[in-house]
C-alpha cells in the first residue's frame, strides 16, 4: 500500500501548500526573534525592517488560502488529506496573527527608544518571546514529523507564557506605581506583553491543529489557562 | 512539425493505393467468376428449358359420331377413331393401317381421353362437332420447336418426310398452335413428355415438406431451448453439442439407408411415400434448426434475462415469455433456410423409394410419389427427347422455389432485425 | 432562543432488515468472498464500495439469490431477512425477488411498452386481480420513480424509445411496481450522465424513507452524497463498516483511508 495519491498532481498540490506553511512558519519565527531583539537592543532600524517584512507574510496567508480553496475545489479530498488542507487553512490563519503582533511589538518598539528605558523589564519579555519562538518551532517541527507528543508538550508550555506573563504584569503594576513618569513606557510593554502571551495562545492552536491532524479529533483536554489577570482580583495588589 | 506530403510520405501512400487495389480487383474478380458460373449455368438451363414451357397442340374439329361413342357405353369408346378421322379430313386419301397409325400419331395419346373426359362430362355433345386443342406427341412438337432438325437424312429422323409434309399442311391450316404447357405444373407424370407434368412431384415434395416442418420445428426449438436455457454445462451437454453440429455435415445419403433400415424395414412403412421423405428430411434437417434455434436464443442479450429474473420471474417465464419471443425472427429464419435445403435433398429419397414412376398424384402423406428433385433425376434419365427440355424446366421451377423460399427468410430476417 | 431545523438525520432506525454472517462465496475453487458480516438497516441507504474486483457486486447478488443463476458459484454463511434464513430450502428464489428488487448497471427495459414494463411484475406476482388495480400500481410505481409526469401521454410506447436517464428509472418503477422492502442496485448510474446521475440520486434519497436500500458504485463521491452507511470491500473482505460520514472523515482502517484518498486503485 503506497503513501502516494494514484493521481500525483495531488501529492505535488498537499506538499506545495505544507511547504508554504513552513515557510511562513519560519518567516514568522524570524519576525518573533527579530522584534524581540530590537526591543532589547532599542534597535529602531531592526524594528522597522520586522514592520516592513509583515507584508510578507500577510501574502503568503493569502496565497495558501487560494491553494487551499483550488485543492478542496478539485480533488474533493477526504478523511487524512481533508484534515491536511483543513489544518492549514488554520495554522496559516494563527501565524498572520502571530506575525501581526510581531509587528504590532516592533512598532511600539520604535515608539519606546524615543522614551527613556524602564529597568527589568527587558529581560523578561525577552525570555517570554523566546519561550514563544520556541514555542512555535517545536508546534511547526510537530507538524512536519506528524508528531502527536512534541504536540502535546507544546500545548502544555503555554502555562510558562501565561505564568511569565502574570509575573510582567504584577511587576509593570508595581513600576507604575513607584513612578507616574513610568506609566507610558509600561503601558507599550504591557501591550507588548498581553501580545507575546497571545502569541503564546495562537502557538497552541496551531499544536492543536496538529493534533487533529494526526487523530482526526481535536483534543478534548482543556486548554490549559493559567492567565489569571482577568480572574484574580488580587493580582492588583503588590507582592 | 510532421511534415504529411513528404516524398516518403507519398511513396507509403502510393504503396498502400497499389495494395489496395490489389485487393479490390482481387475481390470483383473473384465476384465476377462466381457471377459468371451462376450465369452460365442459369442461361444453359433456361436455353434448352424454356421450349419446355410451351407444348405445341393441335385444334380439330371432331364429329362425335354416335356409332362410334354410344352413351350407355361411356366411359368406353372410339375416342381414339373419332380423332383420326378428324384428322382424316385434312389428309383424305391416306388409307392403310400404317399410314393411318402414322397419322394418328401425330396427336398425343393422351387426347383421346381428354376428349372421352370432354364426353363424360356432357354427353349431349354427341352427334355434334366439337372444336378440341389438344397436344401433338413428342416427336412433332420437337419438329415445330426445330429440335428434330429438318436436313438430317431421313433414316436417323424420327419423323419421316411424309409426316413431316402432314404437319406442314396442318401448320398452313392454321391448326398448329403453342400455347404456354401449363401442363408442366397441373399434369402428373407420364410416359409421354408432351403430356408429363410436375403435379405428383410438387404434392409429393408438399407433403414431405410438411411433414418435415411438423416434426422438425418443434423438436429442433425444443431441443435447442433445453439445450441453451436449461440443459447444465458439463460434459454430457459438450458431447451433444459436438454430434449436433456433425450431424448437420453427414452426407445425406446416409440419411436415406438409415431411413430405408429403419422406417421401410424395421417399421414397415409404406416405401415411396411422402410421410416417409418426410421423415427423413426432418432427421436432416434438425440439426440445422436446432443450430439456427440456439444460435438466435444466444444473441438474446443476458441483460434481459437478468432484468426478467431480477423482477422475480422463474426460469420458465424468462425463456417462454422473453427469450423466445426475442429470438423467434432468427429461428423462423433459420427454419425456412432449413426446408428449402430439405426441398432440394435428391439423395436420400431417392433411397427410400420416391423415384419410381407414378402417374397420379398423392392425396395422403401416405400414398407413394414422387419429389421435385427426384422427378428431375427421373426425367433426367428418360430416353424421349422431349424430357430433355422438360428436365431443365423442372430445374428452373425447382430454383424458382429455393430462391423465393430464400428470399422470403432473408426479408424477414432484415424486417424484424432488432436493435438492442 | 433561535431553533435551528433539524438537519437531515443520518440514520432515522436501528430495524435490521438483512443480516449477513461468515459468508463465503465460491466460483468453483476461488473463494470471491471470504468471510463477510454485514447488516444492512431498514429505511437506510447503505453503499458497498472498494476496488474492482473486490466482490462487492458479488455479495449484492447474493442478497436476492441471483448467483443461483450461476452454475459454478456457492453460497455458504448465513444470510437473513427479516430474521428468516434466505438460502432456506424452502424459500421461494422468486418470491424473495420479488421482494428484493434489483436494478442493473446498464438500464435494461423489456423491450415491450412502458405499461407493459411497469406491469410483468405484479402480473407475475398476483399483485393485481383487475385492470384498475394494475393501472393503480403502474400509476403509484411511475410517480415513485419520478417518471410518471413524463410519461403518462404515452404508456404505450415502447420502453427502450426513452432516454438512458428515464430508462434507469423505469427499471427503477419496475423493481418498485412488485412491492419490495429492499431495493439493490449495482452501480445504477455508471452509464449516465451527470444530470441523469443526479437526478436518479436524488431519487434514490426519497426511496429510502420507504425502503431499504442497498447501492454498489464505484464513485466514492456517489457513495458519500448518496448513503448513510458505508461497507468498504478489499480482495474479498469487508474491511470496515460504519457510518458514511465517519468513514469518509476518519476511517478506522488504514485500507479504507488509503482507498478513499486514492491511494490504492
Amino acid at each position: 500500500m503506497s503513501n502516494q495519491h494514484i493521481a500525483s498532481a495531488f501529492d505535488r498540490d498537499l506538499e506545495t501548500i505544507q511547504a508554504r506553511i513552513m515557510k511562513m512558519g519560519g518567516l514568522v519565527e524570524r519576525a518573533i526573534s527579530d522584534a524581540a531583539r530590537s526591543l532589547e537592543t532599542r534597535d529602531e532600524e531592526l524594528a522597522e525592517e520586522v514592520r516592513g517584512r509583515d507584508k510578507a507574510i500577510d501574502i503568503l496567508e493569502e496565497e495558501i488560502n487560494e491553494e487551499a480553496a483550488r485543492v478542496i475545489a478539485l480533488r474533493a479530498p477526504t478523511a487524512g488529506d481533508l484534515r491536511i488542507v483543513l489544518s492549514v487553512m488554520k495554522i496559516s490563519g494563527n501565524l498572520e496573527r502571530i506575525g501581526d503582533y510581531a509587528k504590532n511589538m516592533a512598532k511600539r518598539t520604535s515608539i519606546l527608544t524615543q522614551m527613556s528605558p524602564v529597568s527589568g523589564s527587558p529581560a523578561a519579555l525577552r525570555r517570554m518571546a523566546r519561550e514563544v519562538e520556541t514555542m512555535l518551532k517545536d508546534a511547526l517541527d510537530a507538524y512536519i514529523q506528524r508528531d502527536i507528543n512534541l504536540a502535546h508538550e507544546v500545548i502544555q508550555r503555554d502555562r510558562d507564557v501565561d505564568q511569565m506573563y502574570n509575573a510582567i504584569f504584577r511587576e509593570f503594576l508595581t513600576f507604575m506605581m513607584e513612578d507616574p513618569r513610568n506609566i507610558t513606557a509600561c503601558m507599550h510593554l504591557h501591550f507588548i506583553a498581553k501580545n507575546t502571551e497571545r502569541m503564546g495562545d495562537h502557538v497552541t492552536s496551531i499544536a492543536e491543529q496538529v493534533i487533529y491532524l494526526v487523530s482526526g479529533e481535536m483534543p478534548d483536554d482543556p486548554r490549559p489557562k493559567d492567565d489569571q489577570t482577568s480572574t484574580d482580583p488580587s493580582i492588583s495588589s503588590s507582592s | 512539425m510532421t511534415d504529411l506530403s513528404s516524398h516518403s510520405a507519398r511513396s507509403h501512400l502510393k504503396r498502400r493505393n497499389r495494395h489496395q487495389t490489389m485487393i479490390k480487383g482481387f475481390g470483383m474478380a473473384a465476384i465476377g467468376f462466381a457471377a459468371l458460373m451462376l450465369f452460365i449455368l442459369v442461361a444453359s438451363l433456361v436455353s434448352s428449358g424454356y421450349k419446355a414451357f410451351t407444348q405445341t397442340h393441335i385444334t380439330v374439329e371432331v364429329f362425335v359420331d354416335p356409332a362410334e361413342i354410344k352413351v350407355d357405353r361411356l366411359p368406353r369408346g372410339g375416342f381414339d377413331d373419332v380423332l383420326l378421322a378428324s384428322l382424316k379430313t385434312y389428309f383424305p386419301d391416306v388409307s392403310g393401317r400404317a399410314d393411318e397409325k402414322a397419322l394418328e400419331g401425330i396427336i398425343s395419346n393422351g387426347a383421346q381421353f381428354a376428349l372421352r373426359d370432354r364426353i363424360v362430362a356432357d354427353p349431349s355433345l354427341i352427334g355434334q362437332s366439337v372444336t378440341v386443342t389438344v397436344p401433338v406427341s413428342d416427336p412433332f412438337d420437337q419438329l415445330a420447336k426445330g429440335l428434330v432438325k429438318r436436313d438430317t437424312p431421313e433414316a436417323q429422323r424420327r419423323v419421316s418426310d411424309r409426316e413431316i409434309g402432314w404437319f406442314d399442311t396442318l401448320d398452313r391450316a392454321d391448326a398448329i398452335s403453342q400455347p404456354v404447357n401449363w401442363g408442366l405444373i397441373t399434369n402428373t407424370d407420364s410416359r409421354f413428355p408432351e403430356l408429363a407434368g410436375l403435379k405428383g412431384a410438387l404434392m409429393g415434395s408438399f407433403w414431405a415438406l410438411l411433414v418435415c416442418f411438423v416434426i422438425s420445428f418443434p423438436l429442433g426449438i425444443g431441443a435447442a431451448i433445453y439445450l441453451e436455457e436449461f440443459a447444465p454445462r458439463n460434459r454430457l451437454s459438450d458431447f451433444i453439442e459436438v454430434n449436433i453440429n456433425n450431424l448437420a455435415a453427414v452426407p445425406s445419403v446416409v440419411f436415406g439407408l438409415l431411413a430405408l433400415a429403419v422406417f421401410i424395414g424395421w417399421m414397415g412403412l409404406p416405401r415411396s411415400a411422402p410421410l416417409v421423405g418426410g421423415m427423413t428430411l426432418a432427421l436432416m434437417t434438425l440439426p440445422t434448426i436446432i443450430i439456427a434455434t440456439r444460435a438466435a436464443l444466444k444473441a438474446v442479450p443476458p441483460s434481459i434475462r437478468e432484468a426478467a429474473l431480477g423482477v422475480g420471474a422463474s426460469r420458465h417465464q424468462v425463456v417462454f415469455g422473453h427469450v423466445l419471443p426475442l429470438a423467434m425472427p432468427g429461428i423462423l429464419t433459420g427454419t425456412i433456410i432449413g426446408l428449402a435445403q430439405a426441398l432440394g435433398e435428391t439423395a436420400p429419397l431417392l433411397l427410400i423409394g420416391m423415384n419410381a414412376f407414378i402417374t397420379s398424384a398423392p392425396d395422403t402423406p401416405f400414398d407413394s410419389a414422387t419429389a421435385l428433385p427426384t422427378q428431375i433425376f427421373i426425367w433426367a434419365d428418360s430416353p424421349e427427347r422431349g424430357f430433355v427440355s422438360r428436365t431443365s424446366a423442372a430445374i428452373l421451377v425447382l430454383l424458382t422455389f429455393l430462391i423465393t423460399m430464400n428470399a422470403i427468410a432473408i426479408y424477414l430476417r432484415s424486417k424484424f432485425e432488432r436493435k438492442w | 432562543m433561535y431553533d435551528a431545523p433539524t438537519p437531515e438525520s443520518p440514520v432515522t432506525t436501528e430495524t435490521m432488515k438483512f443480516s449477513a454472517r461468515n459468508v463465503h462465496v465460491f466460483y468453483n475453487e476461488a473463494e470471491a468472498i471470504k468471510g463477510v458480516d454485514v447488516d444492512i438497516l431498514d429505511k437506510t441507504v447503505t453503499a458497498f464500495i472498494g476496488p474492482s474486483g473486490c466482490g462487492k457486486s458479488t455479495f449484492l447478488r447474493c442478497l436476492n439469490r441471483m448467483n443461483d443463476t450461476i452454475a459454478i458459484c456457492r453460497v455458504t454463511g448465513d444470510i437473513r431477512l427479516d430474521g428468516q434464513d434466505i438460502y432456506d430450502r424452502s424459500i421461494d428464489p422468486v418470491q424473495l425477488r420479488a421482494k428484493v428488487g434489483m436494478v442493473f448497471q446498464k438500464p435494461n427495459p423489456f423491450p415491450k411498452s412502458i405499461y407493459d414494463n411497469v406491469a410483468y411484475g405484479p402480473r407475475i406476482h398476483g399483485l393485481a386481480n383487475t385492470r384498475a388495480d394494475l393501472d393503480g400500481i403502474v400509476e403509484k410505481s411511475l410517480r415513485r420513480a419520478a417518471l410518471w409526469d413524463e410519461v403518462k401521454d404515452r404508456l404505450d410506447t415502447p420502453g427502450t424509445g426513452l432516454s438512458g436517464g428515464q430508462q434507469q428509472r423505469l427499471c427503477i418503477a419496475r423493481a418498485v411496481a412488485t412491492q419490495p422492502e429492499v431495493l439493490l442496485m449495482d452501480e445504477p448510474c455508471s452509464a449516465l450522465d451527470p444530470i441523469a446521475t443526479a437526478q436518479v440520486e436524488e431519487l434514490i434519497d426519497e426511496l429510502r424513507q420507504e425502503y431499504s436500500v442497498v447501492i454498489v458504485t464505484h464513485s466514492m463521491q456517489q457513495a458519500a452524497r448518496v448513503s448513510q452507511k458505508t461497507a468498504f470491500f478489499h480482495l474479498g473482505h469487508l474491511v470496515e463498516f460504519g457510518e458514511t460520514s465517519h468513514i469518509f472523515t476518519n476511517p478506522t482502517d488504514e485500507r479504507t483511508e488509503s482507498y478513499i484518498t486514492g491511494r490504492i486503485g
